[in-house]
């Protein structure tokens, strides 16, 4: 009930609205009759609603208000009409939005494509454009010169040339026995031949075609069959011999021969036979047999259409001497025009002359097929002889460059013809670092000598030998080849001592109490085992601790000797040895140097101003009253960033109070 | 909201125009209701109706909802409404309060302190009074059309009501 006292208003409210359930209408009205001032709100509610109806339903719009909103809706927002409602309504299917998009994205690409450069535009259409082109070139030369075709056209283009080509092919009368065959079966044919003879080029696949062609038009068409054979034979005279014997088999005869000796003695040649072009494949199968075939060739040149036009004008060049000679026979007319008659008369047989030769050449070509036979004995490559060289490079150390080098020459000048300096160089850097490079050309015979003697002079870093076997005319292996040994190539360098890498490097500490003193007789030690003292360094500091670093190099035969003196210096600490095995040089081991770093030290013992309880006291001191010092630096900054925003709160807390003042007043 | 109701609305967001007429038709009264409420002015009512269905076919692609269509309508209504509202001059109101006195002899007294009652009720409490005096709305109606949550508007009516009882008791005083 309580409840309902102090929500008496949404209650009421929703009395008035209808909106109370019946169990909490029932609750209310219970209230109502309990309380007098809920009793009262209630009926001034009622009364309220009763005003807001009556008021507010006046303020309701008037029926039409939806059609003018409608119209109003209408005269803003214009209906799309005709194709624009199409569109929109098309947009509405799904179907439709997605091919927009797909649309869209592709016009992306093009675009793309465009401002890249790329050339994505129809590849087709400049494409047949050029074959357009080719084809017109093709047909026009075609038309105007004959030869020119002969082996260059592409295979795609030959079928585009054959047609025009046809046309002129028919209009020569072939002296054909078979004249009266079917007009498309000539032309069939000579198409077929137009291709043929432009491929003569590559003539082994087109070999069989005129077989194909009946025997009745082959006995008139003019061939010119040719081929050429690559063999390789065991004796080229042999060869050659059969070569003659089966010429004479297939009746034909050889034309020329010719042969030439290689160095290594094998024989090659090339022999030309004639044979009938109708036993030209039995020839060649029986050539095969003679050795290996390396590369066979077989070719047809069709020359029909030539020859009969060669012919047609010879016949014509006859009529017109004829007539001529008639002229000058009937000898009317002035002189000169019968000297003009005379001059035409010796051109024209001049002409006849030519075409006949060439008429009886073709025949000639005709009535023989050509075989080229190229001959090789076996192992043509074979080698003549071996030559070996042997190039070697010496690398030296030496305490002194300069003497071995000048050893070096002398050597040279004494063997005048067993050594030879070829390049001789001795370089010294700015440093004062001295160093030698030299050729030297040795008899193969006196070789391990000199080699040895140069070995000699110094110790030696590295030696390298290379052998080669150079094939002299022909290459691979040969039995019987003669071996030769070529002259020693041998490249020195000399490089002073100093400048070698230890082989081994040792470094250990030894402490003492008296450091100069052994550091002197550190020395003596190195001397008396041949080594030599390379640097050295003399250190106290304040402590009075002393310090001294010796660097030794001795040769390796003496190290273990030495190791066992400095023993006797004093105690020997933190030895560590590190050794560089150079592995496939030859290296004299026993004198290669070894270097030995020293570190003589003693513990101080005098006490510094740095130490002792009142230099710790002063420290300490020092110490904590930077510290403080420290603390007090921060404390400043914090009050330095804090301060300004004390500052602004208090102010506005003042102002604050200040306002809330002034309004009680009011 | 019924599946046919769903679909027009559906339509109307996809730019169905004939479904948005539709729309319009049913609920351009609503609209109405909450524009009134907020202005108190018919005219300005109207104008916001007409303002807001035309902001909302140009904008309807925004809706993804279907079911949430109406109450976004209702939304652009209002806030079209409180612009409206805030963009009068500070001495619009009582200028509006005389013309009506002059245009419409027959006001009653009445009338006139219930304007002024209502006018200092909250927008929302006002839009909520219009739409369940001139659409007779239920509780339940009106407060998803305004965007309330479930039970708000018994609170919000109640205290209208308490307001408005209390600023006209001396009316009723003097009227009784």
């Amino acid at each position: 009930m309580a409840i309902i006292h102090e929500e008496i208003d949404n209650w009421l409210a929703a009395d008035v609205y209808g909106e109370l359930s019946d169990e909490e209408q029932r609750q209310l009205h219970t209230h109502l009759v309990e309380c007098v001032a809920c009793r009262k709100t209630h009926q001034e509610t009622k009364t309220m609603n009763k005003i807001l109806e009556e008021t507010l339903t006046q303020q309701k719009p008037d029926p039409s208000f939806e059609q003018r909103m409608l119209a109003g809706f209408r005269n803003r927002v214009p209906e799309r009409t005709g194709l624009l409602k199409f569109l929109a309504d098309l947009m509405r299917m799904r179907a439709a939005q997605v091919t927009a998009v797909a649309a869209v994205l592709l016009g992306l690409v093009q675009l793309g494509r465009m401002v890249t450069g790329e050339n994505a535009a129809s590849p087709a259409a400049p494409d047949r454009y050029a074959n357009e082109q080719l084809f017109e070139q093709r047909s026009q030369v075609a038309a105007t010169s004959e030869p020119a075709r002969a082996g260059a056209l592409g295979k795609a283009d030959e079928l585009a040339a054959a047609r025009p080509q046809a046309m002129p092919l028919q209009a020569p009368p072939p002296p054909s026995s078979d004249e009266a065959k079917d007009k498309t079966e000539s032309f069939a044919q000579a198409e077929r031949t137009v291709v043929t003879g432009s491929n003569i080029a590559t003539a082994e696949e087109v070999g069989p075609k005129p077989a194909e062609t009946p025997p009745s038009a082959l006995a008139n068409r003019k061939l010119i069959r040719n081929a050429t054979v690559e063999l390789e034979i065991v004796s080229f005279d042999d060869a050659l011999q059969k070569i003659t014997a089966i010429a004479n088999d297939e009746r034909g005869y050889v034309a020329t021969t010719s042969s030439q000796k290689q160095a290594n003695g094998k024989l090659s040649g090339e022999v030309v036979v004639k044979v009938l072009p109708e036993n030209l494949d039995r020839f060649l199968q029986k050539i095969r047999k003679l050795g290996e075939l390396k590369n066979q060739t077989l070719g047809t040149e069709d020359v029909t259409k030539t020859y009969f036009d060669t012919d047609a004008r010879l016949k014509n060049a006859h009529v017109m001497e004829q007539r001529l000679i008639d002229m000058l026979k009937t000898k009317t007319g002035k002189v000169a025009d019968l000297l003009q008659v005379e001059k035409e008369l010796a051109r024209v047989r001049e002409e006849i002359e030519k075409m006949q030769g060439e008429l009886k050449y073709w025949d000639s070509q005709v009535q023989f097929a050509t075989v080229t036979i190229s001959l090789a004995e076996k192992d043509m490559e074979e080698p003549a002889a071996f030559l070996i060289k042997e190039r070697s490079q010496l690398a030296l150390y030496a305490p002194n460059v300069e003497k071995i080098y000048n050893d070096i020459k002398a050597l040279a000048s004494s063997r005048s013809r067993g050594m030879q300096i070829t390049s001789a160089q001795l370089n010294r850097d700015y440093s004062g670092r001295i160093s030698a490079t030299m050729s030297v050309l040795i008899a193969p015979e006196e070789s391990e000598e000199v080699i040895a003697r140069v070995k000699s002079f110094g110790r030696v870093e590295n030696f390298q030998t290379q052998t080669e076997r150079i094939a002299q005319g022909g290459s691979g292996m040969s039995e019987n080849a003669k071996t030769k040994r070529d002259k020693v190539e041998l490249n020195i360098t000399i490089s002073r001592e100093e400048q070698e890498q230890a082989f081994q490097q040792t470094s250990l500490r030894i402490r003492t109490s008296s450091v100069d003193e052994k550091a002197k007789d550190l020395r003596a030690v190195a001397e008396k085992q041949g080594g030599r003292v390379r640097s050295s360094t003399f250190s106290r500091d304040p402590n009075g601790r002393e310090l001294a670093n010796v660097w030794l190099r001795v040769p390796m035969k003496n190290y273990p000797a030495l190791m066992q003196s400095l023993d006797s210096l004093g105690k020997v600490e933190n030895v560590t040895v590190q050794r560089q095995d150079r592995t496939g040089t030859q290296i004299d081991e026993a004198n290669a140097p070894a270097d030995i770093s020293i570190q003589v030290y003693s513990q101080g013992n005098i006490v510094s101003h740095e130490s002792g309880p009142l230099a710790t006291l002063r420290r300490t001191l020092a110490q904590s009253a930077g510290a403080v010092m420290w603390s007090l630096r921060m404390i400043g900054v914090a009050i330095a960033f804090l301060a300004p925003w004390v500052v602004a709160i208090v102010a506005i807390v003042w102002i604050a109070k200040r306002v809330i003042r002034a309004r009680r007043k009011l | 909201m019924d599946a046919s109701e769903r679909e027009q609305y559906r339509a109307a967001i996809q730019g169905d125009r004939e479904a948005f007429e539709v729309i319009i038709r049913t609920h351009s009264r609503t609209l109405f209701a909450i524009a009134y409420g907020i202005l108190q002015n018919r005219e300005e009512a109207e104008d916001v109706v007409q303002d807001s269905l035309v902001k909302a076919w140009k904008m309807r692609w925004r809706v993804r909802d279907p079911e949430k269509f109406p109450a976004w309508l209702s939304m652009i209504a209002r806030h079209r409404a409180h612009d409206v509202f805030r963009k009068r001059r500070p001495d619009f109101t009582h200028e509006t309060i005389e013309t009506t006195e002059v245009n419409t002899p027959e006001t009653s007294a009445m009338d006139q302190h219930l304007q002024s009652a209502l006018a200092t009720l909250p927008e929302l409490h006002r839009a909520a009074l219009t739409l369940r005096y001139f659409e007779e709305m239920d509780y339940r109606t009106i407060e998803n059309t305004l965007g309330l949550t479930n039970g708000a508007l018994r609170g919000i009516l109640g205290r209208a009501l308490n307001s408005l009882r209390k600023q006209l008791r001396p009316v009723f005083a003097s009227t009784d």
